[in-house]
C-alpha cells in the first residue's frame, strides 16, 4: 500500500491551508483598509473565526487512518448530500479529466429534477455515481468473472479479462456502466489527428493504458471506481475534492470515528432502489 | 429430388460475401460501427442472435416430434429440421460472436468460466448441443452417406467420405434394417437427451434477460417461456416453409406432410399468442412506470410497426388466416411459413430493443446528450448490410448442405442394390 510520501502531504495541507485562509480572509480582518502591507495570515486567529475544519481535511484523516489496516477490513462509502449540491457539474468533469475518460464513457453524471412550473420552478439534484453495491446485480452475470466486488466493497473491473458482451451493462439497475467504444472527441475534426490530451495514458486501476491502439478499455465495460488509484496513493477521489459545496463526503464506515459514518447514522439517508436488494454503498442525505 | 437452384446459391453466396466483409470490417474498426449506446448497449445483433438461436433450438425440438415422439407423419422433415438446427446455431453464434467488445477473447468464456453468470452456461449449453444434434444428424444420414460416397466421384467422394467418417453400411437386407433401426434408436435417445438441452439452449437464452432485475419487462418468468413457445414457431414455421418449397411435390403424402406441419405452427403460434397477451396485460395492469413505458413504446412508439406488423400481423394473423382458408394449397402454406419466419424477426427485436428505452434512473435521459449514452436506438447501417450479409450466409451454407447432403431418405433398395454391387 502506498502512502502520499511527506513532502506531498505537506505541500497539500499548506495548500488546504491557504485555501481556507483565502476564503475567510475577509472576516478575519474586518479591515478598514485593505493594502498589501497589512495582510498577514495569523493561523491563530483564523482558527477563532473558523471552529471547524474542512471536512476534506477530516477526511483525509480518516483515509489515511483506513488504509493503515489490511484491505478487508475497510469498508469504503461514499455520501452524497443532495441539499448542498448546486448542479455545478465539477465532479462530472473533474472525473472525467482524472480517468482521461473518452467521449460516451461518464461515470458520475448528476441527475437533475425539474419541479413546477415556470415561473415557479425549482431544481434538485443528484449525482450518480457506481452504487459499489454490497450485492451487485452486475458482477454475477459476468461470463468471465472480470467484474467482482473486492474485500473492501470496490466493484472493479479487470480490463484484461472483459470480452466486452456488455451484459453488465443492461444488469445495472443505476445505468452506471458505460462502454467504451473507441471513439475520441476530435474523430473526423481538422486534419491534426488527435489532440494530446486524447494521447494521455489512463491510470485506473494504477495501471498505465493507452487507448489510441484500440486495446483496453477500449471495447470494455467501464465504470466508477472510486478513484481506487487515488485512494491507495492516499488521496480522496476525484469528484469529492472537486465538490465545490462539499456535497459529496468519502471514507471507511467500518470506522466508528470517520465523517461518513456518522454521516450515513443520520434519519435522513437514503439508499437508491433498496427495493432490489442492492445494498448501495453509496448514501443520499436528503 | 429437387435441387435449390444456382442462381439463388450464387445470390446467396454473394449476399455472403458482403457478410464476410461487413465482418471483417466491424473487427477492424471496431465497435464504433454500431449506432448501440451505453444506455442501449444490445441492438440488433443481440435481436439476430436470439433469432438463429430460437430457430435453431425450434427446429431441434421439432425433429424430436419425429424422433422421440414418433409423429411419423412428418417424418421426411426429420433431417431438414435437424441440418438447419445445426447451421442455424452456428449463425447466431456468429451474431454473438462479433457483437463483443473484444472479440479474440471469446475463449475467456472457458478460461475463466463464472458458473453464476446465465451466459456463460447458455456457451455451454451451446456447446453440447451443437454436438448432440451433429451426433443425431450423422447417425441418421450415414448409411445414405456410405452410399453417396461409394457411387460418386471426385470432389463429392471426398466430401461424402468425410461426412460418413468411413462409415460402412451392411449389404444385406437383413442387416441394413437392423442397422437402420439402430440409427432410430440412437437418434431416439440422442433426441431425448436433446431435449433438456434444447430447452436449456433457447430457454437458458430467455434466461438471460429473464434474471435481470433490472429491467421490469425482462424480469418476469414468462420471459423464457415465450422464448421457448416462439421459438418452437420459428422452427415449425421454417420447416413448413422448407418443406413447401423443397420438398417431393409429387410424392402421394406431401399435401397431408404439409398439413400437419403447417398444423403444428398454428398450435405453437396460438400458444405464443396466448403467452404474448398475458404478458401484457398484466404488464399494463401492473402500471409499473418502466415496464408500462416499455410496453407502450413496443406497442404504440416509433416502431410501432415492428409489433403491429410483424409480431402480430406476419407471425400470428397472417399464418392462422391462411391455415384456416388456404390449408390445402402448397403455395399458401410456403407464404404462411415464410411470414412467420420473418415476423418471428420482429418478435426478436421487440424482446431485446425495448427494455432499454426506460430510463433505469429517472431524469439521466435529460443529462445526457452524448450520442452514445442516449436512450434510442436504431441500427446503423453497418450493422443492417452485416446482418444481411450473415443471413444470405447462413441461406448459402444451407443451400449447398441440402443440395449435397441426404436430405430426404433414399429408398432401402437403392442402397441394398448398390451396396450388393460393390
Amino acid at each position: 500500500m502506498k502512502v502520499m510520501n511527506p513532502k506531498r502531504r505537506d505541500i497539500l495541507k499548506k495548500f488546504i491551508g491557504f485555501m481556507v485562509a483565502g476564503a475567510l480572509l475577509p472576516d478575519v480582518f474586518k479591515p478598514k483598509k485593505l493594502s498589501a502591507q497589512n495582510i498577514k495570515v495569523d493561523i491563530s486567529k483564523l482558527s477563532k473565526v473558523y471552529k471547524e475544519e474542512d471536512p476534506i481535511v477530516r477526511m483525509m484523516r480518516d483515509l489515511q487512518r483506513a488504509l493503515k489496516k489490511p484491505v478487508e477490513q475497510r469498508r469504503w462509502v461514499m455520501v452524497i448530500d443532495t441539499r448542498k449540491c448546486v448542479g455545478c457539474n465539477a465532479c462530472t468533469i473533474s472525473c472525467i479529466a482524472e480517468n482521461r475518460l473518452p467521449p460516451g464513457v461518464v461515470y458520475r453524471p448528476v441527475v437533475e429534477h425539474e419541479i413546477g412550473e415556470y415561473p415557479n420552478v425549482r431544481k434538485r439534484f443528484f449525482p450518480r455515481p457506481c452504487m459499489h453495491c454490497d450485492n451487485p446485480p452486475c458482477t454475477p452475470v459476468c461470463p468471465v468473472n472480470a467484474t467482482y466486488k473486492r474485500p473492501d466493497g470496490v466493484v472493479v473491473i479487470d480490463y484484461d479479462r472483459c470480452i466486452g458482451c456488455r451484459y453488465c451493462l443492461t444488469a445495472c439497475p443505476y445505468n452506471a456502466r458505460t462502454f467504451d467504444f473507441g471513439e475520441f472527441y476530435t474523430d473526423g475534426v481538422g486534419i491534426h489527428g488527435l489532440m494530446p490530451y486524447e494521447s494521455i495514458y489512463t491510470e485506473e486501476y494504477g495501471v498505465k493504458r493507452d487507448r489510441t491502439k484500440k486495446k483496453s478499455p477500449v471495447g470494455n465495460a467501464r465504470k466508477c471506481h472510486f478513484c481506487l488509484h487515488r485512494i491507495e496513493r492516499g488521496l480522496l477521489p476525484m469528484c469529492v475534492i472537486t465538490c465545490i459545496g462539499r456535497a459529496t463526503y468519502f471514507g471507511d464506515a467500518n470506522d466508528p470515528n470517520s465523517l461518513v459514518s456518522q454521516l450515513i447514522g443520520q434519519p435522513n439517508v437514503i439508499r437508491l432502489k433498496e427495493e432490489l436488494g442492492t445494498e448501495p454503498k453509496v448514501y443520499y442525505i436528503i | 429430388m429437387r435441387k435449390v437452384p444456382a442462381w439463388f446459391i450464387i445470390l446467396s453466396g454473394l449476399g455472403g460475401l458482403v457478410g464476410i466483409i461487413s465482418i471483417i470490417y466491424r473487427l477492424i474498426v471496431g465497435m464504433k460501427v454500431t449506432n448501440l449506446t451505453s444506455s442501449v448497449p444490445w441492438g440488433e445483433w443481440v435481436a439476430f442472435y436470439i433469432y438463429f438461436i430460437g430457430l435453431s433450438a425450434g427446429s431441434f425440438l421439432f425433429s424430436t416430434l419425429i424422433y422421440v415422439f414418433g409423429q411419423k407423419n412428418i417424418e421426411k422433415a426429420g433431417r431438414m429440421a435437424l441440418v438447419s438446427a445445426v447451421i442455424a446455431l452456428i449463425a447466431g453464434l456468429l451474431f454473438v460472436w462479433i457483437d463483443l467488445g473484444h472479440p479474440w477473447r471469446f475463449l475467456n468464456v472457458f478460461i475463466h468460466w463464472h458458473y453464476t453468470s446465465v451466459l456463460a452456461w447458455e456457451i455451454l449449453f451451446y456447446v453440447f448441443y451443437i454436438i448432440v444434434i451433429f451426433a443425431e444428424a450423422w447417425y441418421l444420414m450415414r448409411c445414405d452417406l456410405a452410399y453417396l460416397r461409394d457411387t460418386s466421384s471426385g470432389f463429392r467422394k471426398t466430401l461424402y467420405g468425410i461426412l460418413s467418417l468411413g462409415w460402412k453400411c451392411p449389404t444385406t437386407e437383413e442387416r441394413f434394417k437392423a442397422c437402420h433401426i439402430q440409427s432410430l434408436k440412437v437418434a431416439t435417445v440422442l433426441g431425448i437427451i436433446g431435449i433438456p438441452l434444447a430447452i436449456g439452449v433457447h430457454g437458458g437464452t430467455g434466461a438471460i434477460f429473464a434474471v435481470v432485475k433490472a429491467r421490469p419487462y425482462w424480469y418476469s418468468p414468462i420471459f423464457p417461456i415465450i422464448f421457448l413457445v416462439s421459438a418452437l414457431v420459428s422452427g415449425a414455421a421454417l420447416m413448413t416453409f422448407l418443406y413447401a418449397v423443397l420438398g417431393d411435390k409429387k410424392s402421394p403424402d406431401y399435401m397431408n406432410i404439409l398439413r400437419n406441419l403447417g398444423g403444428w405452427m398454428v398450435l405453437f403460434i396460438s400458444l405464443d399468442l396466448l403467452l404474448m397477451v398475458a404478458e401484457l396485460l398484466v404488464g399494463l395492469y401492473g402500471n409499473i412506470p418502466d415496464h408500462v413505458y416499455v410496453l407502450k413504446t413496443i406497442m404504440f412508439g416509433p416502431y410501432w410497426y415492428v409489433f403491429w406488423i410483424g409480431q402480430m400481423g406476419m407471425a400470428v394473423i397472417v399464418p392462422i388466416v391462411i391455415y384456416i382458408f388456404k390449408r390445402d394449397s402448397a403455395f399458401w402454406l410456403a407464404l404462411a411459413g415464410l411470414s412467420a419466419v420473418v415476423g418471428i424477426v420482429g418478435v426478436r427485436f421487440n424482446l431485446v430493443i425495448p427494455a432499454f428505452v426506460a430510463p433505469p434512473i429517472p431524469g439521466l435521459e435529460d443529462v445526457y446528450n452524448q450520442f452514445r449514452l442516449l436512450f434510442e436506438y436504431f441500427p446503423s447501417l453497418t450493422e443492417w448490410i452485416s446482418s444481411i450479409g450473415i443471413i444470405s450466409l447462413v441461406v448459402f451454407i444451407f443451400s449447398l448442405a441440402y443440395n449435397f447432403l441426404p436430405m430426404f431418405e433414399l429408398p432401402v433398395e437403392v442402397i441394398i442394390k448398390k451396396g450388393g454391387e460393390s
